[in-house]
């Protein structure tokens, strides 16, 4: 990979004067070839990226009329006790540790079971496939009908004859873990294990539903890669299909695994299409995810911008955080 | 069979073309804004104003469109470039203007508007008001108020909306209750004897705070003081009103539209899952197109401890402090907002006119709005201060 990406000259410690004038010229062709590719990039996106860290130091509103230098403040704002940013972010991190491992282990299965040489194969795949591609904001909607009071989801509940919760799925801000901790009868249990409330869950169940099938296709090209030889000989030591799923298939789709946990990660705690169609952050902040606070506390009036960016900064910290600590984890079984 | 191999190849790269061709026209497009309005330019030096707006309805943007067409012919020197903004309005204006982008003449939402106000990014109006012999008082205090800052007015009403009682004539009847409520204790009264009789909650309300924020005002209690600068919520009269409208809803007189399987209090209604309602006239119009047969009636909000108390809902017309149009953005505002246009404008959309003396004829035109307009004397603007929008999206999240 390395030697891929090394223009000519620039591998070497020393500098390097090119001896023959077409190397120079070489050169000057390769930066015009990838000049186009450094201006977008720069534009759009090292730039913005620089500037929202400029802001995040500033006190500022989207018009422009205030535009103050204030240091660290936003983000001591942020870290503050009473901050919005921890509902936030406990909301974010119930989202990504109930959706990732979900997500992972349905695409695993119905990976396999894609694999396997069965009839209708191609239409499981697209089948499975098809809610990735479609458009986040058309599949909340369609959500946001079966999860109404008389939803089709509520409708089959009552056909089962079971009760349907009450307020209903998106607007219920009761946690979930909450109504198990007063199930058992531990009243005071504190905030930060209420869990997801109803309506978070709600979102999740969607999300992963949508995601699961794009993790499908990546464990299934992964699975290509699997000689069939090593379940052959397996098969032929006498190992059991469940014992050659955990023994062969996966330890050797380990980097694929990696993959598709970051990919959920950053995804997760990146959420915003689903939560501003479904509940737009609601009911009582329970579905006030990062990426949406960022977005509410930046363009709706008043002077956030600067908290806002600061917001993603910290945002941007925490994705690259877990990235390392995931990354650490691999590397250490390997 | 190579044969059709081929010219299907063909086709295919010829579509190839086609599409990219075609997507870099759109895009050119977009990037250039579409002209939505035909501009017949008639003279060579017009100028021309460019004005946005968020129409609600495809029929408010056609009434819209119409009236644009008579100020045009009537003024020859000036062209306006409609530009409606369907959705995401307030986020776009406020980057528009951060950008130097924004429109000469834009509307502006009495919530948002003492952020925009206080941001300097509105033209004061006084000095052409003033010359045009318009004053303060020509408009409800109500809905004027609402775009004053400092003694400074920023903007003027175009129209605007009030909440009222509105209910269920044949219910009411089948109860027996001959006048429909005027006070909280009539409307706790016949709100159980409606439950009684239908054996399902009466009145639908939104768990939100433009509904129930009337009943706040009507009880006396404040939100903020005089001066606008402290928050004087807490106060025994807001525990009181905060009681009696969700004790209504504890004793089972009152639901959610959620808890009904409603879009909203009006859908409720339509459906008959409520026989009252506290909504604005926009409902009207709702309720003929999707409930033609449910016999309705409307009534002022029932007064409370302080009396009789409603929201208004207006937006104004505003002009860019960056226009270099000024003087022609001004004809357009006064026009829009004048006598005459505001007359016109109310009748195509049937919205209520802004200007208390038009009230006669808009309401001879639009019986069944009476209750409504009416409203507009007493009514407090939907404004919380800078800083009110913002709340008011958190207080949804």
């Amino acid at each position: 990979m390395a030697t891929l990406a090394q223009a000519p000259g620039s591998g070497s410690a020393k500098p390097v004067k090119y001896k023959n004038p077409l190397a120079a010229e070489d050169a000057i062709a390769g930066w015009l070839f990838i000049l186009p590719a450094i201006l977008i990039i720069g534009t759009f996106i090292i730039f913005p990226i620089v500037l929202a860290f400029w802001v995040s130091l500033h006190q500022r509103d989207v018009v422009g009329s205030v535009d103050n230098w204030v240091g660290l403040a936003n983000y001591q704002d942020i870290l503050s006790d009473n901050a919005d940013f921890w509902i936030a972010f406990r909301n974010t991190a119930w989202f990504s540790l109930g959706v990732v491992p979900t997500q992972t282990a349905v695409g695993l299965f119905l990976a396999v079971l894609a694999n396997r040489k069965i009839r209708g194969k191609t239409f499981f795949r697209t089948a499975f496939y098809f809610p990735s591609i479609s458009s986040s904001v058309v599949i909340s909607m369609i959500f946001l009908w079966l999860y109404q009071n008389n939803g089709l989801i509520n409708f089959i509940i009552r056909k089962v004859g079971l009760p349907t919760p009450k307020p209903p799925w998106l607007s219920n801000p009761k946690g979930v873990l909450e109504m198990l901790w007063t199930g058992i009868g531990w009243d005071s249990a504190p905030a930060w294990i209420a869990g997801p409330s109803v309506a978070l869950l709600s979102i999740m169940m969607l999300n992963i539903w949508t995601t699961a099938g794009t993790m499908m296709v990546v464990f299934l090209a992964g699975l290509q890669d699997i000689s069939g030889d090593v379940y052959e000989a397996a098969s032929l030591d006498g190992a059991t299909r469940r014992r050659q799923f955990f023994d062969i298939t996966v330890p050797l789709l380990r980097p694929v695994i990696l993959f598709v946990v970051t990919l959920g990660f950053i995804g997760t705690f990146q959420v915003f299409d689903q939560i501003y169609v479904m509940s737009a952050g609601g009911p009582a902040k329970t579905t006030t995810t990062l990426v949406f606070l960022i977005y509410t506390e930046g363009f709706k009036f008043g002077e956030g911008l600067g908290y806002a960016s600061a917001l993603a900064v910290v945002l941007f910290a925490i994705i690259f955080v877990l990235f390392l600590i995931q990354r650490r984890l691999v590397e250490k079984k390997d | 069979m190579t044969h059709r191999i081929d010219s299907l190849a063909l086709s295919r790269r010829a579509l190839l073309r086609t599409t990219a061709a075609g997507a870099a026209t759109l895009a050119a497009a977009t990037i250039v804004g579409p002209g939505s309005r035909t501009n017949r330019a008639a003279a060579q030096d017009a100028v021309t104003v460019r004005l946005v707006s968020p129409p609600s309805s495809p029929v408010e943007r056609g009434a819209l469109e119409t009236i644009l067409d008579e100020f045009e012919a009537a003024n020859p020197g000036i062209v306006v470039d409609y530009q409606p903004i369907t959705s995401e309005y307030n986020t776009k204006l406020q980057t528009d203007l951060g950008a130097g982008t924004a429109a000469d003449v834009f509307t502006l939402d009495s919530m948002p508007a003492p952020d925009l106000m206080a941001a300097g990014v509105m033209e004061p109006l006084d000095s052409y008001m003033s010359e045009a012999g318009i004053t303060a008082a020509d408009f409800y205090p109500g809905l004027i108020q609402a775009f004053q800052q400092g003694g400074v007015t920023y903007g003027l009403p175009k129209d605007f909306s009030t909440l009222a009682m509105v209910y269920d004539t044949q219910a009411f009847a089948d109860a027996g209750i001959t006048t429909p409520p005027a006070n909280w204790e009539e409307l706790r009264t016949a709100a159980e004897t409606l439950l009684e009789s239908t054996g399902q909650a009466p009145i639908v309300f939104p768990p939100s705070l433009d509904r129930y924020i009337a009943f706040h005002y009507a009880g006396g209690a404040q939100i903020l003081s005089e001066d606008g600068t402290q928050i004087v919520i807490d106060s025994p009269e807001a525990n009181a009103a905060l009681e009696y409208y969700y004790g209504l809803y504890t004793d089972g007189l009152a639901a959610t539209f959620t808890d009904v399987g409603a879009e909203w209090p009006g859908d409720a209604f339509a459906k008959g899952l409520a026989s009252i309602v506290f909504e604005g006239n926009w409902v009207i119009e709702f309720l003929k197109t999707n409930a033609p047969d449910r016999q309705v009636g409307f009534a002022p909000m029932p007064e409370g401890p302080a009396g009789p108390a409603t929201m208004a809902f207006t937006v104004c017309y505003a002009i860019n402090a960056q226009s270099e149009n000024k003087d022609a953005a001004w004809t357009l505002v006064n026009y829009l907002t004048g006598a005459e246009g505001m007359a016109r404008w109310t009748s195509i959309s049937g919205l209520l006119p802004a200007r208390p003396a038009l009230a006669g004829e808009y309401v001879s035109q639009f019986p069944d709005r009476e209750v409504f307009v009416t409203g507009g004397e007493y009514a407090r603007p939907w404004q919380l201060g800078i800083g009110g929008e913002k709340f008011n999206i958190d207080s949804k999240a």
